[in-house]
């Protein structure tokens, strides 16, 4: 009995300092950021109980407005390709590593974006799609194609942003795809072989069924990511041209960090917060059928 | 089953998909290569040319360095890098062994909550954060940048791999009168080695990438970090393109040259971070 209740208290001791950690800097701000976001309140003045006028505000909000539709724009275009782009790269390495010797550098090489701050990412993009004498428009000239002035138009701005973020996470997916089709049997695919499925077919019929659970995964991290994306359109566009490229979490910061409107910046932060937590439990949902069916 | 006119195997679809693999390849390349090039250059325009580039030429460097505060920003990074990655395996590994091989009442109750809290962003709890952070007055400190790194996935993660040391390992120290901290220490600690060096790469790239946080957190030059440096070049000079890619090289050569020694073990550490559920 004794030694039993000096073990709880050794396990709780060990704990503890990772609970106060996480209770100081997740439970309790998550709380708070709910509360405030029914408050006027900046870091001056107490908070002030408005109840439901922040959020009648932010649905009139022409700014907020922007930067939801920019945000979902974002993630709608961002997340098929980076997916799509992901899974045909790691099945075709997978399909031709026996043949393919710099396979495995070509996958290293895409890696390098993911290891790549996105601030430094974003600095480097900037300058390359500059549209007086960057780069690109430079290939672009060397096609007789006409210069596009990438980042200074509201449609291609926005455009340009997404493709930096899909050049950015292709790697990582890749990586997590390519790990995922390795662990499919092979003896699934020498049968399949044996029968005389093509690769086309046995990609169809067997690798993307298999993958189905990592292509959960993918595109679940994918859209809680996307819907977090500040770094890269802060550092190439600022949110720029007029509003074209804010983002929801770019609103979040301007209002509280800019203007000291925190009780109402931390009400935009529960609809991201609201948004996320539906997505994970979607995901949840989809798992658990997923786990039941399959075993 | 068509038959295909194929040269060892290679149908002409694959070649397709070989050359877009390896296209891809480059353009993910590329920018790295230009900003780096372009960092020896003093050209006015962002086109690169090579008779431009001087390789003996460190002036972009030396300004960025001694003018633009990146001395500063490269040495608060390193020291919120290191403080993060030993604050999170101290910390994540003590949690884990109690949540692993300890007992005590409501313990997988409270883990529940811990990977519930997986999925409360950063975005929605800085400002709370940041308000108790000013109230502590802990704004412009080392402390408000690496404690914050800390969060239940390191917890999570260890738990999972410390369950394979086994108990008997453990009870058997135990009987033969070895104190507590020891075992701890001197017994699991060289077990769980692997999944802390995962851990510490996970940390260090999110904490060395991380801008958010530091920009917030940090008001005063002295304590910007090198992401929060490089995002006021752009401000600071538009037209001199070396310096800002001299910058940029700065920020993404520590990372890089760690994932050219530890490859495998950067791509398992970053991976991981997907593979919660």
């Amino acid at each position: 009995m004794k030694r039993k209740r000096l073990e709880a208290v050794e396990g709780i001791l060990y704990v503890l300092p990772s609970l106060l950690l996480i209770l100081l800097f997740s439970v309790i701000p998550i709380f708070a950021s709910t509360y405030f976001g029914f408050t006027k309140y900046n870091i001056m003045r107490p908070a002030e109980f408005l109840g439901l006028e922040n959020y009648r505000r932010l649905l009139k909000d022409s700014y907020v407005a922007a930067a939801f539709k920019n945000t979902a724009v974002y993630v709608c275009l961002t997340v098929p390709v980076q997916t799509g782009m992901a899974l045909a790269f790691a099945a075709f390495l997978a399909e031709k590593r026996a043949k393919l010797k710099m396979g495995g550098f070509l996958r290293s090489v895409m890696f390098i974006p993911v290891i790549a701050s996105g601030v430094s990412a974003a600095a480097v993009w900037r300058v390359i799609l500059n549209a007086d004498g960057g780069m690109l428009n430079e290939l672009l000239k060397v096609f007789h194609l006409p210069a596009v002035n990438w980042l200074g138009s509201r449609f291609t701005a926005l455009l340009s942003v997404c493709l930096v973020a899909v050049w950015k996470n292709v790697g990582y997916f890749l990586v997590i795809y390519y790990a995922g089709i390795m662990g499919i049997s092979r003896e699934i695919y020498e049968s399949a072989r044996v029968d005389g499925a093509s690769a086309l077919q046995r990609f169809w019929r067997i690798t993307l069924p298999m993958l189905r659970p990592v292509t959960y995964l993918v595109v679940t991290l994918g859209i809680i990511w996307s819907f977090q994306v500040f770094d890269i359109s802060y550092m190439m566009t600022g949110g720029g041209p007029g509003r074209s490229t804010v983002t929801l979490v770019m609103a979040i910061y301007n209002a509280a960090f800019k203007e000291g409107r925190m009780g109402y910046a931390c009400a935009v932060a529960m609809v991201l917060f609201v948004v996320i937590l539906v997505i994970n439990m979607v995901e949840n949902v989809f798992f658990k059928e997923k786990g039941e069916n399959g075993k | 089953m068509k038959k295909r006119k194929t040269v060892g195997g290679w149908t002409p679809l694959s070649v397709l998909g070989l050359c877009l693999v390896i296209l891809f390849a480059v353009v993910c390349a590329a920018p790295f290569l230009y900003m780096f090039l372009m960092s020896f250059t003093q050209s006015k325009t962002p086109a690169l040319r090579l008779a431009d580039i001087d390789f003996t030429d460190f002036s972009n460097y030396i300004q960025v360095f001694t003018r633009n505060g990146f001395f500063r920003a490269t040495l608060n990074s390193c020291v919120v890098v290191i403080g993060s990655c030993v604050l999170n395996c101290v910390i994540s590994s003590m949690a884990a062994y109690g949540f692993e091989k300890k007992n005590f009442p409501g313990k997988e109750a409270l883990f529940q909550i811990y990977l519930l809290t997986l999925m409360i962003p950063g975005q929605v709890t800085m400002i709370p954060v940041f308000i108790m952070m000013d109230q502590m007055h802990l704004l412009n400190t080392y402390t408000s940048l690496i404690i914050t790194i800390v969060n239940a996935f390191g917890v999570f993660l260890i738990r999972q791999f410390m369950k394979g040391v086994p108990d008997e390992l453990l009870e058997s120290a135990q009987i033969d009168g070895c104190p507590e901290y020891r075992i701890f220490i001197q017994i699991v600690i060289p077990l769980i080695k692997p999944v802390l060096v995962s851990l510490v790469i996970f940390t260090f790239v999110n904490s060395w990438n991380s801008f958010l946080w530091p920009l917030i957190a940090t008001t005063s030059s002295e304590m910007y970090t090198l992401t929060v440096s490089l995002s006021l070049l752009k401000l600071l000079d538009v037209s001199n393109f070396g310096l800002i890619m001299a910058g940029a090289s700065i920020s993404f050569l520590v990372p890089f040259v760690l994932y050219l020694f530890l490859q495998r073990q950067f791509v398992e550490g970053i991976a991981l971070s997907g593979i919660k559920g």
